[in-house]
């Protein structure tokens, strides 16, 4: 029984980690944005959807709508105010502009968990379950919630996916991704496309957020980690790698959850660090980078 | 010839004006000469954010009906942001910009560990409304001479340990016939002694300690742990929270764990933590010194509801600490007569005083935790209680109980 | 040499350097303890510009070279050994920790090299709770011995340590080592194509970088008398040297000092604001990063020409 317990544990979190992670890249792989505000975004998902709850006394799907909302609105923020100032700045060599997007986008976090913090406090939040109760699944005992949060985490998965290979303009975001030039001799707008890859990217973190929110709860503390495990695993996927990063945030998940089962929790993150090590090594850009 | 006549009577208008100025002055010195507190803590923190109101509160109502000999209080907060490099620049700051006389700091017990040679150096009164490591008081007796400036103004881990089997004994073992137990801590500074205490007291309670489980304060994900827990079969989950909180209850509920919480969890002493975790809180039964409603001694509700009248939200356990240590700081410095710093650890050591949370005297020298609380019938005992439907229920002991215990649904404990 | 004194940044620090010497005169005894931290993350600041500025490579993790230099020369003066034997020790350590991480990393590219140094950290952060025993875990490790009681010889020392490491390292990133280093950070091929072992002196700079980091992570442990993994060890530390070095000006070396200064100084000024000073700062440095990328120095030497 344990084996199907760390399975089924195991998927759920992957599967969080996979929604993260995949925004993460996505933001890497087209526009060039290591996005050190990550973590911070899906917390402000997390609390506004939580605020919803107990401050407006909206309803589940409501305070998750409203969260989603919240950290879609901060994503564009992030990009409008931080990102394209910096990376059309004449005053900053080309060279450097990741360096300063970096400690751009790593400030704009700090700003926002600290916001976050004073209005909040630093204690735990979590978000109102849509889906409560147990199941059983083959003896093992399962919230219900989890279920949920694997389904929605696969079904967005899914969308985008079908939005980027099957649609017109979600080809014209992975052509971007590709030849930033080229695509914009093809008559697309190169600022359009941006735009909506941040969208996507604010309504994949915010759903990210959300979830991670009614499954384990977040705090303003959380986000720091957050970031630095979407990037770790992005690292492990291939930055810019969207399979890439769906393959590795499984990897991870598994490793996690098998070590906190088999050997100590609290030893939990450390194989996968030490992954992480042995990938920079031996294949530093990762399982299916490409860049 | 003209001057003598004139130089008699300048000279009475003279020394008139300056009888009057130098009466002046002395009631200016005095008036002008607050004691001042200093306040350590962890605002953002639930609850540390109370320690400084219930202070300024304490000194409020002091300095109303007249301050201490004439002098007011003057309380002087610090934001640490749960750092102790913060807390000690604080504390250096106090002592030497701000000239305090006294320093309320911390609930962290890492903190306060980390400020307690500084208070040795820096010769001044501290006093910690909310740590609970055994080390501090150690640290004290020790080497007595040097940390005689520390007292520990809330009950140590031994005594947290003890209070949590007393009320174990009666509500688990006697009512429901409970056996084994789990321990369930969190790995810190003040858990290492707590969950000593618990393997010592527990067995002769009648709870037979199955494992004992220490998790990282950064964990978020509790499943596993519960998953363990859970195969163990125990009656109860004895805890050791403090960090951690909100989460692991959340998730205890999600996962329908069938397993009772009782213990240490200062989370959910905060008046927020039904919110915190959407009503997951329901059935969580914990150690607390004092509670909204409930009448520990006579000043305990009329502290609560003052705070709340004027702060919006009730007082988390370190509050109540705090509003007590203004007060018998403030008496101690009446008993001395004086604000100098041996002279006021001498007359603390001497407090008996009726506080929030009980009657607070201090250990001596020669005991095992020197210028820790003392512990007991008639001293402070702490209470048990429960969150149901949002509320916080008194449910031991018998003499201050406001309510009968009950689990939610998922819950199987025996003789409910 | 006459072009130096010419040089308004030569002026500046000099400015600078006699009023820092005055202060503890009218300054008390607390500010002088918050800036001897703010000249030691000064000489953090430093060094890790002198790596990134120059040699190109974005070090995410000073906080494990500061680190190594801080829990040696605090875990060694556990054992008894005399605190100078001890801040000895520990720079030699960070020196050692430093070559074994940079020689695999340096094989890198890019983002792969911070990323590396990253995980450095995260490592040691762990390693650190995991022997809680040894290192004092998560609670931090007292250290017996102190290198003085006294507000005004601790500033002093430190300021001393500041000024003198600052000099070394701008007189390095002058020379013709630096020139070097700065050709292979902006284009290493070039530099490589002209003959230049790239690598060694990418090495060489991380050496220097270490060793300084090191030193001033164990002179700083003799000053708080701890270290801890929040204090120390920690993504936020690393965090705060970043964004010195960048605030200050990166490239110059002493801008990265100034960062430093003012980062800790405006912290502390905006202490009365509370809970919402972090914010500030934080948003204090991404509108200096928009607007003024050169920097405060770059503010503040405004319209002259660099070497």
């Amino acid at each position: 029984m344990l084996a199907l317990q760390i399975l089924v544990d195991g998927f759920a979190i992957s599967a969080l980690y996979a929604l993260g992670a995949t925004g993460f890249t996505l933001i890497f792989g087209v526009s060039g944005v290591l996005n050190l505000s990550h973590g911070a975004l899906m917390v402000l998902g997390a609390v506004a959807a939580w605020a919803a709850t107990n401050e407006l006394h909206a309803g589940a799907y409501l305070a998750a709508l409203f969260g989603i909302g919240s950290t879609l609105i901060a994503a564009f923020a992030t990009y409008f105010v931080v990102v394209r100032p910096l990376q059309t700045s004449r005053a900053i060599p080309k060279e450097e502009t990741e360096i300063f997007v970096l400690t751009g986008t790593l400030l704009w976090g700090i700003m926002i968990q600290e916001l976050i913090a004073y209005f909040f406090t630093d204690n735990a939040k979590t978000v109102l379950p849509i889906v409560e109760g147990v199941v059983d699944i083959f003896g093992v005992r399962t919230p219900q919630n989890e279920i949920f949060t694997a389904v929605i985490c696969w079904v967005v998965i899914g969308v985008l996916w079908l939005i980027v290979n099957k649609t017109r303009s979600g080809k014209a975001v992975l052509a971007a991704s590709m030849n930033p030039r080229g695509v914009t001799l093809l008559g697309f707008e190169l600022s359009r496309i941006y735009i909506a890859i941040w969208a996507i990217y604010g309504v994949l973190a915010g759903i990210a957020g959300v979830l991670l929110g009614m499954f384990l709860g977040v705090s303003s503390y959380s986000a720091g980690p957050l970031t630095g495990s979407a990037f770790s695993i992005v690292v492990l996927g291939g930055l810019g790698s969207v399979s890439g990063s769906l393959v590795a945030a499984y990897v991870v998940g598994y490793l996690e959850t098998v070590t906190a089962y088999m050997i100590n929790p609290a030893y939990r993150f450390i194989p996968a660090l030490l992954l992480l090590v042995a990938v920079m090594y031996v294949r530093p850009q990762g399982l299916f980078g490409r860049r | 010839m003209l001057k003598r006549p004139n130089l008699s009577i300048r000279h009475a208008l003279l020394s008139g004006a300056a009888a009057l100025a130098s009466l002046f002055a002395v009631a200016q010195a005095e008036a002008a000469d607050p004691i001042k507190i200093a306040v350590i803590a962890e605002a953002q923190a639930i609850a540390g954010a109370s320690i400084p109101r219930a202070a300024q509160l304490a000194a409020d109502e002091i300095n109303a009906k007249g301050g201490v000999d004439g002098r007011q209080i003057q309380i002087i907060s610090y934001d640490n942001k749960s750092s102790a490099t913060d807390s000690v620049r604080a504390f250096q700051r106090a002592v030497s910009d701000d000239k305090v006389n006294a320093v309320i700091a911390s609930y962290i017990s890492e903190v306060v560990l980390a400020l307690e040679p500084w208070a040795a150096r820096l010769k001044t009164v501290m006093i910690t409304p909310g740590a609970a490591s055994n080390e501090i008081t150690k640290a004290i007796h020790n080497d007595y001479e040097k940390n005689k400036y520390t007292f520990h103004g809330y009950l140590t881990s031994a005594e947290l340990a003890q209070s949590v089997c007393d009320g174990a004994k009666d509500i688990l073992v006697n009512d429901r016939k409970m056996k084994t137990a789990v321990i369930f801590s969190e790995d810190a500074a003040w858990t290492t002694p707590l969950d000593v205490g618990y393997k010592e007291c527990l067995p002769k309670i009648g709870l037979q300690v199955l494992d004992h489980i220490r998790m990282s304060p950064d964990t978020t994900d509790f499943t596993p742990i519960f998953n363990k827990i859970e195969g163990e079969k125990p009656d109860v989950m004895i805890t050791g929270i403090s960090h951690i909180g909100v989460q692991p209850t959340v998730q205890w509920k999600n996962q329908q764990v069938p397993i009772p919480m009782l213990g240490i969890a200062s989370q959910a002493t905060n008046s927020t933590f039904w919110k915190d975790t959407n009503g997951a809180a329901d059935g969580v039964l914990f150690q607390s010194v004092s509670g909204p409603s409930v009448a520990m001694t006579s000043k305990s509700v009329p502290f609560a509801d003052a705070f709340n009248k004027k702060y919006g939200n009730f007082p988390s356990y370190a509050g109540y600490t705090a509003y007590d240590e203004v007060y018998y700081i403030a008496d101690a410095i009446k008993r001395a007569g004086s604000t100098d710093s041996d002279k006021l650890v001498a007359a603390l050591e001497k407090t008996d005083w009726e506080g929030t949370i009980g009657r607070i005297q201090f250990f001596g020298k020669e005991d095992q935790f020197t210028h820790g609380l003392k512990y007991g019938k008639g001293l402070i005992t702490g209470m048990i209680s429960q969150w149901q439907d949002g509320k916080q229920v008194a449910v031991w002991p018998p003499e201050i109980a406001n309510g009968k215990i009950r689990f939610p649904s998922f819950i199987k404990a025996q003789n409910q | 040499m006459h072009a130096m004194f010419r040089s308004r940044l030569f002026w500046i620090a000099f400015v600078g350097c006699i009023v820092a010497l005055l202060l503890p005169l009218k300054v008390s005894g607390y500010i002088l303890g918050l800036l001897t931290v703010a000249y030691y993350f000064g000489v953090f600041s430093m060094a890790w510009d002198l790596l990134f500025g120059f040699a190109g490579e974005v070090n995410f993790g000073p906080a494990f070279l500061i680190g190594l230099g801080a829990y040696t020369a605090g875990i060694l003066n556990g054992y008894g050994v005399p605190v100078y034997p001890c801040i000895a020790a520990g720079a030699v350590m960070a020196v050692i920790g430093g070559v074994v991480l940079a020689l695999p990393a340096l094989r890198l590219r890019g983002p792969y090299f911070g990323l590396t140094t990253l995980v450095a950290v995260l490592i040691m952060m762990n390693l650190i709770v995991v022997f809680a025993g040894v290192t004092g875990g998560e609670i931090g490790l007292t250290v017996p011995d102190v290198l003085s009681v006294n507000a005004d010889t601790n500033y002093y020392i430190a300021l001393i340590f500041m000024i003198v490491s600052g000099i070394i390292l701008y007189a390095l990133s002058r020379s013709p080592v630096g020139l070097i280093l700065q050709a292979s950070g902006q284009d290493p091929i070039e530099a490589g194509a002209l003959g230049f072992n790239v690598t060694k002196h990418k090495l060489t700079a991380f050496i220097i970088s270490a060793f300084f980091s090191g030193l001033a992570g164990a002179l700083l442990v003799f000053y708080m008398g701890t270290a801890s993994v929040g204090t120390l060890v920690s993504i936020s530390v690393g965090v705060q040297v970043i964004i010195a070095a960048v605030l200050g000006g990166r490239r110059t070396i002493i801008g990265a000092a100034i960062g430093a200064i003012f980062l800790i100084a405006a912290g502390e000024a905006l202490r009365p604001l509370g809970e919402l000073s972090t914010f500030i700062v934080s948003a204090i440095a991404l509108v200096v990063i928009l607007f003024v990328p050169s920097g405060l120095l770059g503010i503040l030497t405004r319209g002259e020409e660099h070497a």
